[in-house]
């Protein structure tokens, strides 16, 4: 049997819990949009040996798992003195995942853009200047979006992992209820509510997104 | 140039091939589209003799390239019918707009050979393996039999050498011989050439339309698409001009379609090619 | 610095190895179990019934849409009282990933039998092909191959989303280095960012070779 009561009770925890994850989400991927930029324009500007500190950085970031990445900040780190709050571990590990997912996306983006474009801007008489910012970026912001959009969704989703180091999110809150009280059933229906509430306007966001910026098709 | 001789020789012995029973005969066809209220083709009717080629030219939009595929059976037929040797295979239902590929059989498919515009090649066979795919899966023949024939058929074209390559390791004209190859391989009692050399750099059109001139003095039945006037020209034995759907002149004397036609539109859409055809005149 | 050393003490590095195979198991099984079921979902999903359209958009969407822990915690504590199922921990673990990376890898061979132009499979039919020859021999090994690259990618994304069964209890590489850890509190009390550090090894050693064959695989399908 479904009980009501028991949803009316504690649906404001999730709220709660919805609030740290989004609290987390929102600050840890602007984080991920910053690394990512620098982490582009590195590699594109060809800055040497920052060049290659991004590429292994990339590789490190794409390739380990979020979780193992919060447990070696938040306990391993404190054994060489770097003591940092479950919450700063939780944005620092979804900037360093996020930063090389969106420095990918974000050069996918500027990649996509045809040379013969430039060409075009410069025999037009466009200043280099000119060129970028007529030319060159909106077409990159054209390509980069679907990925970073992506992204988005991605280190949202991610962030769920935040409970494993104690952080009240969402998630925390559904294990705590399962655990307490056995009512598994109207835990696990907030828990789905709560995530559909806040990803699926983002998801219709995203795609609305897309189409608004996607040249080639319109 | 030796080609102008070679073409001559070409059409006089077309010509001379007697003109017996029809290999394929098209009785009032009539095509439409779901969502469109004209006739993509209206009414077309004409016969291709047993060993000929028949050349069917016209403006883009004609229906042209939709006769090929309906007689391929690519797509459905709204009236009429189309008969191969004699025997119906296709009658015309009102209504089927929407409906998919025929459903004659695999068998029949055979006896009709088509070669498209941007030749289609399977990727992932080699060249050996596109040519010997259907002898093998529909026909049942022997593989060292097939093989062989395959082998006999690429030095025909010239492309004895390239048997193992992939498709995307050849040129356009290459693989617009290979694709002509696969069809061949099936010994179609007609083959269907819709554009073949439309998406062909100018220097690999030569070595495409050479193979097909060949294979009309070897007396293979042809219906060919085409906008090389000149090629057409050569290979014709009968040609059709298309417009609109209809059948605008069907001359049986390609030459002095070419020369003097015998209507309007005909001398109208000639015109339009003359532009192309000035600078080889002048030769 | 002293902590490294728990390391070197007898067994460790085996059990860490055991619980890295743990997770390459679960890992590798649900992969492959995922090829399959995505192959089933992707033609699904080219089909134009109404009814399995939408099921396969909700199904798509939903597994999508939300975090995979919550669908870990959905599959152990939903699933298992729902169906009366006495479903493990290992078990909702392996059920979810193969019903993610069935949802997926779906969506991609979708996308990649979608890809292969009709005309393709009109010059099989003129060939005089049968559906099924054509399917078979021409459209299904061209989308494989489009396929591939990404199919890689999802291993590795799977791989480590395998790291989250250590919160349903599932005794894998995590488990083993908590174990230890506890095991040595007071002799290595620094010992955790040793343990740590080397499970974020692991996965990256498992995880990497992964990535470069997927990029070398998109290359080259780029080239052709």
């Amino acid at each position: 049997m479904f009980d009501w009561s028991f949803v009316q009770r504690y649906a404001p925890f999730f709220v709660k819990g919805m609030e740290m994850t989004l609290f987390i989400s929102v600050i840890g991927i602007v984080l991920a949009l910053v690394v990512g930029l620098v982490c582009a324009g590195i590699e594109l500007a060809r800055v040497p040996v920052a060049r290659q500190i991004v590429r292994v950085y990339i590789e490190i970031s794409r390739n380990t798992p979020l979780l193992v990445q919060l447990y070696f900040l938040f306990f391993g780190l404190p054994k060489i003195g770097i003591v940092w709050s479950a919450e700063t571990c939780a944005i620092v590990g979804l900037g360093f995942l996020g930063g090389s997912y969106m420095a990918e996306a974000m050069r996918a983006g500027l990649q996509a853009v045809p040379e013969v474009q430039r060409g075009t801007a410069y025999v037009l008489g466009f200043t280099p200047l000119q060129s970028i910012t007529h030319v060159v970026l909106p077409q990159a912001v054209s390509g980069a979006i679907p990925g970073i959009v992506a992204n988005v969704i991605f280190l949202f989703k991610e962030s769920s992992v935040v409970s494993a180091i104690a952080l009240a999110d969402v998630m925390y809150m559904a294990k705590d209820l399962i655990g307490m009280y056995y009512n598994t059933y109207e835990s696990l229906a907030m828990l789905i509510v709560s995530y559909l509430v806040v990803l699926l306007p983002i998801s219709l966001f995203g795609t609305w997104l897309e189409r608004r910026f996607d040249y080639a098709r319109r | 140039m030796t080609e102008t001789t070679d073409i001559a020789v070409a059409t006089a012995a077309n010509g001379a091939a007697s003109a017996n029973s029809a290999a394929l005969s098209v009785r009032n066809l009539t095509k439409q589209y779901a969502n469109a209220g004209r006739r993509v083709l209206d009414d077309v009717s004409f016969d291709v003799p047993k060993g000929r080629v028949l050349v069917v030219v016209g403006p883009s939009g004609s229906g042209k390239s939709t006769l090929l595929r309906t007689i391929a059976g690519l797509e459905p037929i709204q009236g009429g019918e189309i008969a191969l040797e004699g025997k119906v295979i296709e009658t015309g239902k009102p209504g089927t707009e929407k409906a998919g590929r025929s459903a004659r059989s695999s068998e029949l498919r055979t006896h009709i050979g088509m070669v498209f515009q941007s030749y289609e090649l399977f990727p992932n066979k080699t060249v050996l393996g596109n040519i010997m795919m259907a002898p093998l899966l529909v026909q049942k023949r022997d593989k060292a039999e097939v093989e062989r024939e395959a082998l006999e058929l690429l030095g025909k074209v010239g492309l004895a050498d390239r048997k193992d390559s992939w498709p995307h390791e050849l040129s356009g004209g290459q693989r617009q011989r290979i694709a002509i190859c696969r069809a061949l391989i099936l010994h179609p009692e007609v083959l269907l050439l819709d554009e073949i050399t439309a998406a062909l750099d100018p220097e690999m059109v030569r070595e495409v339309l050479d193979v097909v001139i060949g294979l009309a003095r070897a007396g293979q039945t042809m219906i060919i698409v085409t906008h090389e006037m000149r090629f057409a020209r050569a290979v014709a034995d009968e040609i059709i001009l298309l417009e609109d759907g209809h059948i605008v002149e069907h001359s049986n004397d390609p030459e002095r379609f070419f020369t003097e036609p015998e209507t309007d539109r005909a001398r109208r859409f000639l015109r339009t090619f003359e532009f192309e055809r000035a600078p080889h005149d002048q030769q | 610095m002293q902590g490294a050393e728990i390391l070197l003490q007898p067994g460790v590095l085996p059990r860490l190895l055991q619980g890295l195979w743990v997770t390459v198991w679960i890992a590798a099984t649900s992969v492959i179990v995922s090829v399959p079921v995505g192959l089933l979902v992707g033609w699904l999903m080219t089909l134009k019934n109404p009814v399995v359209r939408v099921l396969m958009r909700i199904y798509l969407d939903f597994i999508r849409i939300m975090p995979q822990l919550a669908l870990l915690f959905l599959a152990y504590y939903g699933f298992a009282r729902w169906f009366d199922w006495n479903l493990d921990a290992t078990g909702a673990c392996v059920l979810v990933f193969i019903l993610w990376g069935g949802a997926e890898l779906g969506d991609l061979v979708r996308g990649a039998l979608q890809s292969i132009p009709e005309i393709q499979s009109e010059s099989a039919y003129v060939l005089g092909l049968s559906n099924w020859q054509s399917f078979v021999h021409v459209i299904l090994p061209q989308a494989l191959r489009r396929l591939l690259p990404a199919s890689v990618n999802l291993a590795t994304r799977i791989v480590k989303t395998t790291s989250l069964a250590v919160l349903l209890g599932v005794v894998e590489v995590i488990k083993v280095g908590q174990q230890i850890i506890d095991a040595n509190r007071f002799q290595y009390p620094d010992g955790t960012l040793w343990v740590y550090g080397v499970i974020f090894f692991m996965y990256f050693i498992v995880c990497w070779p992964l990535s470069i064959v997927a990029r070398r695989l998109e290359k080259r399908w780029a080239n052709d």
